[in-house]
């Protein structure tokens, strides 16, 4: 499988022969992985001039980068919807992460006075506090999914993007 | 990412971390949130006669967006809302020495502040100007 040079990348499905789309086959996944790391291993050019080696470091690094997106349920729907043309890691307002209303954002605040209240309380509280948050950013992402199989990426955004703000406020819960 | 002393210093010692009443009439409240990392930012300022005389800061982000919410409360006391409202991203950049990925950092306590002058001017306005 001949991968073709990095600025014109194959996007990240068809590297592994996968259809793009949500549900994948992982064994699939894994299988194109292996194949495609033991092609583009630098290791292999070691002697060759300086541009093949670079080439192969990029390669490389360009499949691991697609594996780790299109492995992580999180990143897998992200990425589709940045095909779907919304790019959540960019703040133009019209291509870039839309913003939740005002309700939410006031929500994840008082969140965070929830969360200082459970760790005052111990251990359990805080447990009981991601739990409900983590059942929360799960519920989000099942939306994005059936959003994205809808072919409805705004809304696939708009899930996604409270699925970020639950993770947020999951990793502060955590630490 | 090497952190500049000044983020570090606003992050260690945050300045006027805390809550006005977002009820009063003389409070205007602001509250953002960064939609790529998750960051939320609450920015709240107490007026009288068109001057800040207090501001509060409760913000759940990285070491760059409490630094940029602090020092933002921290330029507006005594400030009027008129020239309070004109503080540009960039001044808060510039001066924390924000590295390009920590723009948004900036922006955030910018709309914050914004959010909240335009809260104040909403619950204060008079019937005329309706």
């Amino acid at each position: 499988m001949n991968l073709p040079a990095p600025e014109q990348a194959p996007h990240n499905f068809a590297m592994f022969g996968l259809e793009c789309r949500y549900d994948i086959e992982r064994e699939q996944l894994e299988r194109a992985y292996l194949a495609l790391s033991a092609e583009h291993h630098p290791d292999r050019v070691a002697g060759a001039d300086t541009r093949t080696q670079r080439l192969a470091m990029e390669r490389s690094s360009l499949v691991n980068q697609a594996y780790r997106t299109l492995r992580d349920p999180v990143r897998r729907a992200e990425y589709l919807v940045k095909l779907g043309g919304i790019d959540l890691d960019s703040t133009d307002p019209k291509t870039g992460a839309p913003h939740p209303n005002q309700a939410f954002l006031i929500e994840m605040i008082e969140q965070r006075e929830a969360l200082e209240a459970a760790k005052s309380n111990g251990d359990d509280a805080v447990e009981d506090f991601c739990d409900d948050v983590e059942e929360r950013a799960d519920t989000c992402l099942s939306a994005a999914v059936r959003a994205l199989s809808g072919g409805d990426i705004s809304q696939a955004a708009r899930e996604l993007v409270t699925h970020r703000y639950l993770a947020r406020l999951l990793e502060e819960a955590r630490a | 990412m090497a952190y500049s002393n000044k983020v570090i210093d606003h992050y260690e010692q945050p300045r006027n971390v805390g809550s006005l009443d977002k009820n009063a009439e003389d409070v205007g409240t602001g509250i953002v949130g960064a939609p790529a990392c998750g960051d939320v930012m609450k920015l709240q300022i107490k007026v009288e006669q068109g001057v800040i005389t207090d501001a509060k800061f409760k913000t759940y982000g990285c070491g760059s967006a409490i630094a940029s919410s602090s020092l933002v409360t921290e330029w507006v006391k005594g400030m009027s809302i008129d020239k309070a409202e004109e503080i540009k991203n960039s001044q808060i950049a510039e001066e924390l020495s924000l590295p390009p990925v920590k723009i948004h950092c900036s922006v955030l306590a910018e709309d914050a502040i914004k959010a909240a002058i335009k809260d104040y001017r909403e619950k204060n306005k008079s019937p005329t100007e309706s």
